[in-house]
């Protein structure tokens, strides 16, 4: 019974990148090889940085905001979007229009996120007789992450890919990347400094932002969509904090 | 092969070796793992009893049971005080099937607890055990102690039981499972007795063998919980008790001048809940001479739990002299400790293998002999043997002290001819007062250790220790290692682990799948139709069209 559960869950988190593949023209395009090129530069970039986060940061004696250690964290989240910058631009894709490189590279890279952080826990912990809600939410975490990469590869593509920007979103795009990439230390630096709604406003006043920025771009309706759903990736984020909190105070 | 081929059957096979590995990651993630003692499973001239099982892996159900429950596939948690004997008895004597029982025996809670809680506690413990010990129960029985943990389960439990349904594999719940190897007979079981000797003073014109006097106790116990028997008060009383006479003997003999005219020999024994077989094994290895030198034989049993009254019992009639003798000596001393010790003669049925108490053993090797209890009526078989009610708490020093006085002032006064004296031999605050502390730490030892003869082998650390003590204050120490009587078969598997799980439903992860399918096929449809257009998702479920028409 308790395979069942494992089997459950592993739908639950893998299950939407196979259904996104076969539902859309991506698999009519035979788009696989991009993704499984992004899925090897994702492993790339997450090598590089955890071996930049184990050298450069430090154990955290006690729970107070460090700005350095921030700041830290923040480059080296940069690199994810070096990782990203990369497998869209510098990696040979074959004849396929912008609208399904995107894709195909965003649902690649999700994938292997996926697997990575989130295979091992559920093989471990989901066959063992005893039932929590963890493997659940870690599986709605993983729909999320998909949502939210998809909108990052799009945001990517719309920075890099596309010669002619209008000129008024440029700032606007650019400014949406930046948060984007530092919005983990955001939300981590307000909620210890309890300002935890606070977080969440900020969160969605950004999701807004980018769902203006693209939204009059030709056939980037789909792409507005998408980062509309990134309040879905910011729901996550919320469940698995409570978790953690729930968690860590017993 | 070439090089690469190689290469890469290594790898496969190392690959294989790793999936292999993975399939069997076994983490331990139960909501809690408890310590848990099993009840005692053993054959008695071939006819099993006890608790023929051990394996539990079932949902726990708890009291009160909701009307009709099916209870051959939960576990029962029941704390002891709710548990209803006859409900118990009904089940054993209609051979009802039961998953498990767990029992949870209450834990002291120190003074809150009045002296009538306790005496009910012990009645129920008691019945309890006689109804389990002497009872075929062919699933398992298991005894945890009371704690916060349990409380908590047996309220959760509560809760989903009031909800109208128990708890199955489709309701979800509790599920109890305790994983330990099938029970194996315990080979060759070893029952080892230990003495030593104190021996006394030859003069030069003695050319025969000095007098001996034994005292004996037994060490070992019975229960219905073996890895709980620590038996405080049957007979660890008995052995600190002989322990702390050693010990002051051992002062007086130290000193030639102070040496009595007899052998004192100490002998702790085991095998004594199986009627004493230990006894009669270690007295059939000692040399005839020796046998007959043995003046009379005190033995103690039970001595940890009385304030007033301790009795002496016989086998052979009091008007004997050799027994009234003794038994003036026990009564001078006690009227001046203002106790009171009373005499009862049972006859021995050499016929009958039951042996009640130990000095029947020596009596039937003619040795005069005595046990001195507190017990005033012989116990039943397998009964008063150290059981689950039998801990620290149940005994106090004092008794001990006692006894100690007791004996100890009536044997100098016998070796030293001190009748009619006014002598305290053993007096407070002299280099020969009784140490208490000695009693108290013997006694605390002794409360935490299991000794179920047939689970203590020949080099059990026990035995070593008590061997060590005795070395101590004595000389010529031996262990006398035999194998336990034929009727008795022991079955191992004492203690386990319990681990409790919060397991959920099959319904809800059936619901689960259904919910978890219909989001993936909402997922595709919705993909479908944003990316292709409505009329391709229609195109899929529409079958091709015939090619007939153009072919004709």
């Amino acid at each position: 019974m308790t395979v069942f559960h494992f089997l459950n869950c592993a739908f639950l988190t893998f299950g939407p990148h196979v259904v996104y593949y076969s539902a859309t023209p991506l698999s009519e395009y035979d788009t696989i090889g991009t993704s499984v090129k992004a899925a090897a530069v994702y492993l790339g970039t997450a090598l590089v940085k955890l071996v930049c986060l184990a050298t450069l940061l430090k154990v955290p004696e006690n729970d107070s905001f460090d700005p350095y250690q921030e700041l830290m964290k923040v480059f080296i989240g940069f690199i994810d979007v070096a990782g990203l910058y990369f497998a869209l631009t510098q990696l040979t894709h074959r004849n396929i229009s912008q609208n399904h490189k995107f894709q195909a590279v965003g649902l690649g890279w999700a994938f292997a996120d996926s697997v990575l952080h989130r295979l091992a826990p559920l093989w471990i912990g989901a066959r063992g007789l005893e039932f929590t809600w963890e493997y659940i939410f870690q599986g709605l975490e993983a729909n999320a992450n998909l949502v939210m990469t998809l909108s990052l590869a799009a945001l990517g593509s719309l920075m890099w890919l596309r010669k002619n920007k209008p000129k008024t979103l440029i700032p606007i795009i650019y400014a949406c990347a930046l948060l984007l990439a530092t919005m983990p230390s955001i939300t981590s630096s307000l909620v210890s400094l309890s300002y935890y709604s606070l977080g969440q406003t900020c969160s969605n006043m950004q999701l807004l932002e980018e769902v203006i920025g693209v939204a009059d771009t030709k056939g980037g309706w789909l792409r507005a969509l998408l980062l509309a759903c990134y309040g879905f990736h910011q729901l996550a984020a919320v469940l698995g904090l409570s978790e953690t909190d729930v968690t860590r105070h017993p | 092969m070439s090089p690469s081929g190689e290469l890469l059957a290594s790898i496969s096979s190392a690959l294989a070796v790793a999936f292999v590995l993975l399939a069997c990651v076994e983490l331990g993630d139960a909501a809690t793992a408890v310590g848990v003692y099993r009840l005692i499973q053993y054959d008695l001239a071939g006819a099993p009893l006890g608790s023929r099982a051990a394996v539990i892996n079932h949902h726990a159900a708890a009291l009160p049971l909701p009307a009709g429950a099916d209870l051959s596939r939960s576990a029962l948690v029941a704390p002891l005080l709710d548990l209803p004997l006859s409900f118990l008895r009904e089940y054993l004597v209609e051979k009802k099937h039961l998953g498990g029982l767990l029992i949870l025996l209450p834990t002291n809670h120190g003074d809150k607890e009045s002296a009538d809680d306790k005496g009910k506690v012990k009645g129920v413990l008691t019945e309890l055990e006689k109804l389990l010990v002497h009872e075929q129960v062919p699933y398992p029985v298991y005894f945890a102690l009371h704690d916060d943990n349990f409380d908590n389960l047996l309220a959760d439990i509560h809760k989903i039981a009031s909800s109208g349904q128990p708890a199955s594999a489709t309701t979800g719940g509790y599920k109890l499972v305790v994983s330990s190897a099938e029970p194996r007979k315990v080979s060759s079981p070893t029952i080892s007795n230990i003495q030593g000797w104190l021996p006394g003073l030859k003069g030069e014109g003695d050319s025969e063998q000095l007098p001996t006097i034994a005292i004996v106790a037994n060490y070992d116990t019975f229960g219905a919980a073996p890895a709980l028997s620590v038996g405080s008060d049957s007979n660890g009383s008995g052995v600190v008790a002989l322990l702390e006479i050693a010990r002051l003997f051992s002062r007086l003999y130290s000193n030639p001048k102070t040496r009595g005219k007899y052998n004192i020999l100490f002998g702790l024994t085991s095998g004594g809940p199986y009627n004493y077989n230990g006894t009669s094994k270690w007295l059939r290895s000692f040399d005839q001479r020796v046998r007959e030198g043995i003046d009379y034989a005190i033995c103690l049993n039970s001595v940890g739990s009385w304030s007033n009254d301790l009795w002496m019992h016989v086998s052979k009639p009091p008007e004997n002299p050799y027994i009234k003798q003794i038994f003036e000596e026990f009564s001078d001393v006690s009227k001046e400790m203002g106790v009171s010790v009373g005499i009862k003669h049972k006859k021995i049925n050499v016929s009958n293998p039951r042996v009640a108490w130990e000095h029947e053993q020596f009596s039937r090797f003619r040795v005069t002999a005595l046990t001195l209890s507190e017990m005033s009526t012989p116990p039943e078989f397998l009964e008063s043997t150290g059981g689950l009610h039998d801990t620290r708490e149940s005994t106090d020093v004092e008794s001990v002290i006692r006894t100690v006085r007791l004996v100890s002032e009536s044997l100098a006064r016998h070796i030293y001819g001190l009748k009619e004296r006014n002598i305290d031999v053993f007096a407070e605050n002299s280099s020969l007062a009784i140490n208490p502390h000695y009693v108290r730490s013997w006694l605390d030892l002794l409360s935490r250790t299991p000794r179920v003869a047939p689970f203590l082998q020949k080099n059990d650390p026990f035995i070593a220790a008590l061997k060590k003590e005795l070395s101590e204050h004595t000389t010529d120490v031996h262990v006398q290692s035999d194998a336990l009587d034929g009727m008795f078969t022991f079955y191992d598997a004492t203690k386990a682990t319990l681990n409790v799980y919060q397991v959920a439903s099959v319904t809800f992860d059936l619901l689960f799948l259904l919910v978890l399918g219909s989001y993936l096929i909402v997922l595709f449809c919705f993909l479908v139709i944003t990316t292709r257009g409505v009329d391709d998702l229609i195109n899929i479920f529409r079958r091709p069209p015939s090619r007939k028409l153009k072919g004709a």
